[in-house]
């Protein structure tokens, strides 16, 4: 045994690595099905869009790109479900230049497929990329085609039946941001705060914290913190809309709820080595303290 | 199930070209890095032409050049950051980023102000009306801002009672920063997940016909 400690303080990380790459690759090929248990910052911004009316209009912001899809794509999913369901109409833009267009067009593709009865313009409409994050929100505010002439396709808004009563970022319900970087702060700080509009943020993991803040003052509704937010969402929309269960079943098709069980395994061999490399460490040192 | 297409090869091999880094130090390593390094600023050069310059500067002046000659002023701006590279008027590129610096501090100051430090500080100063468990977090809120602030006063010597409350401030400063790690690791591990996610759904098992 005291060898075994001792080889722990020399161990090749490539051997941790091959660790990290099995917990994770595993339950990819295997999933387990760990449950997910749902927080109070989901809980609220799930209840808060079940409670908007047919016909209420979300603006979805697409501020991330594909280093942080993983976490982003399938909260900007589930609340695209969850409007699709509730009949609620929604409006996608992307204020992320890296990337964040082309995976808006993919997930809508994907909403589209899955809710064939949607109708582009009438349901929903991707109004595409704009540069300029923070004054394209300030515009959004006083004039959306103001900020967004046309749509993705270029079809002017007029000519668009869901736009043409839409004038600006005031008349819409609530703005959900999925967003890696500054850009989700912004929607809070000037544009919640500036028209009073609720926002939802799904934020990266690694943002996360700092969003606690905003939820704990109210200027926030709700939040999805990275991967483990999205798939708490996804458990409360399979839970209220069981016909959505067959999104989220199958083996193929990339979850947040399959992710978190490559989540659990690995934080449990993290932890498992953090454990075993302080005892070892610690160990030495009273070895040495005793000789 | 159809077999996976070019690009799916390509992006497999530069992700098993960038994990290679972890056994060592390669030439595959080396490539698939240089190649994200330019095809990154190349799309981003793209981007800023397509999405910025092109319809926001070039456009409007070409359309009607009496209505938006108010637009020479920032793009005059913009080709003075330049000016850096000539040794000689190199000063001039200061002007332009003197009055970028002037905006965004005009910008943030208000952002900041408006909708961060007053609707917190609301949240934090809330009048004790009962003894409840709200108050108990409140309380909390408090304490902690007021020993971080303490902590980061630099300003005078700290006596016997500020460092006890300087020292309660790093307590409350590792408990964010541990939360703040937990978070970042499971951040990471979210993008190893995506990775490992496209490399087995999208590329062994399409290509074993699985």
């Amino acid at each position: 045994m005291a060898g075994f400690f001792d080889r722990m303080l020399t161990l090749d990380r490539r051997w941790i690595f091959l660790f990290v790459f099995l917990s994770v690759a595993i339950p990819i090929i295997i999933p387990i099905g760990l449950p997910v248990t749902t927080t109070g910052s989901t809980r609220s911004a799930f209840e808060f869009i079940e409670a908007l009316q047919e016909g209420d209009i979300v603006w979805i912001s697409f501020d991330y790109g594909p280093s942080s899809a993983p976490e982003n794509d399938p909260m900007a999913e589930a609340i695209m479900r969850q409007c699709a369901l509730k009949k609620l109409r929604f409006v996608v833009d992307v204020l992320y230049p890296l990337g964040g267009l082309q995976l808006a067009n993919n997930a809508i593709g994907k909403i589209a497929e899955e809710f064939p009865k949607l109708r582009y313009g009438v349901d929903y409409v991707n109004l595409g990329y704009k540069d300029g994050a923070a004054a394209v929100m300030r515009r959004l505010g006083e004039d959306i085609a103001g900020a967004f002439p046309t749509d993705v396709n270029g079809t002017p808004l007029a000519q668009i039946p869901m736009m043409q009563g839409l004038k600006s970022l005031r008349q819409v319900k609530l703005v959900f941001t999925a967003a890696t970087g500054l850009i989700g702060e912004w929607w809070i700080t000037q544009v919640h705060s500036q028209i009073g509009i609720p926002v939802i943020i799904g934020p990266t993991a690694v943002s996360a914290p700092k969003y606690y803040a905003f939820l704990n003052s109210g200027q926030l509704v709700g939040m999805l913190g990275g991967m483990k937010g999205a798939a708490e969402y996804e458990k409360l929309l399979r839970g209220r809309y069981p016909q959505m269960a067959k999104f989220y079943k199958t083996t193929r098709d990339f979850t947040a709820t399959k992710g978190m069980d490559a989540q659990t395994v690995l934080h449990t061999i993290i932890l498992m080595f953090i454990l075993l490399g302080n005892y070892a460490y610690f160990r030495q040192r009273a070895k040495a303290a005793r000789a | 199930m159809a077999p996976p297409h070019i690009g799916i090869w390509i992006a497999a091999f530069l992700t098993l070209a960038c994990f290679t880094f972890l056994y060592k130090d390669n030439p595959f390593f080396r490539f698939a890095e240089s190649l994200f390094a330019g095809v990154s600023l190349g799309y981003y050069v793209g981007i800023v032409l397509n999405q910025t310059l092109m319809p926001n500067l070039f456009e409007p002046m070409g359309e009607n050049f009496g209505l938006n000659w108010d637009l020479v002023v920032p793009g005059l701006l913009g080709v003075l950051l330049f000016m850096r590279y000539v040794t000689k008027f190199g000063w001039v590129s200061r002007y332009a980023l003197a009055i970028y610096v002037t905006y965004y501090i005009g910008v943030e100051f208000t952002r900041k102000l408006h909708g961060e430090v007053m609707p917190q500080l609301g949240r934090l100063i809330r009048p004790i009306t009962s003894l409840d468990p709200a108050t108990l977090v409140s309380s909390v809120y408090i304490a902690g801002v007021l020993s971080v602030l303490v902590y980061f006063f630099f300003s005078k010597e700290q006596d016997a009672v500020t460092k006890r409350i300087s020292r309660l401030g790093i307590y409350f400063l590792m408990i964010s920063f541990g939360a703040a790690f937990g978070f970042t690791v499971m951040g990471r591990v979210a993008l190893l997940i995506g990775r490992l996610n496209f490399l087995i759904l999208d590329w062994i098992y399409p290509t074993l016909g699985i």
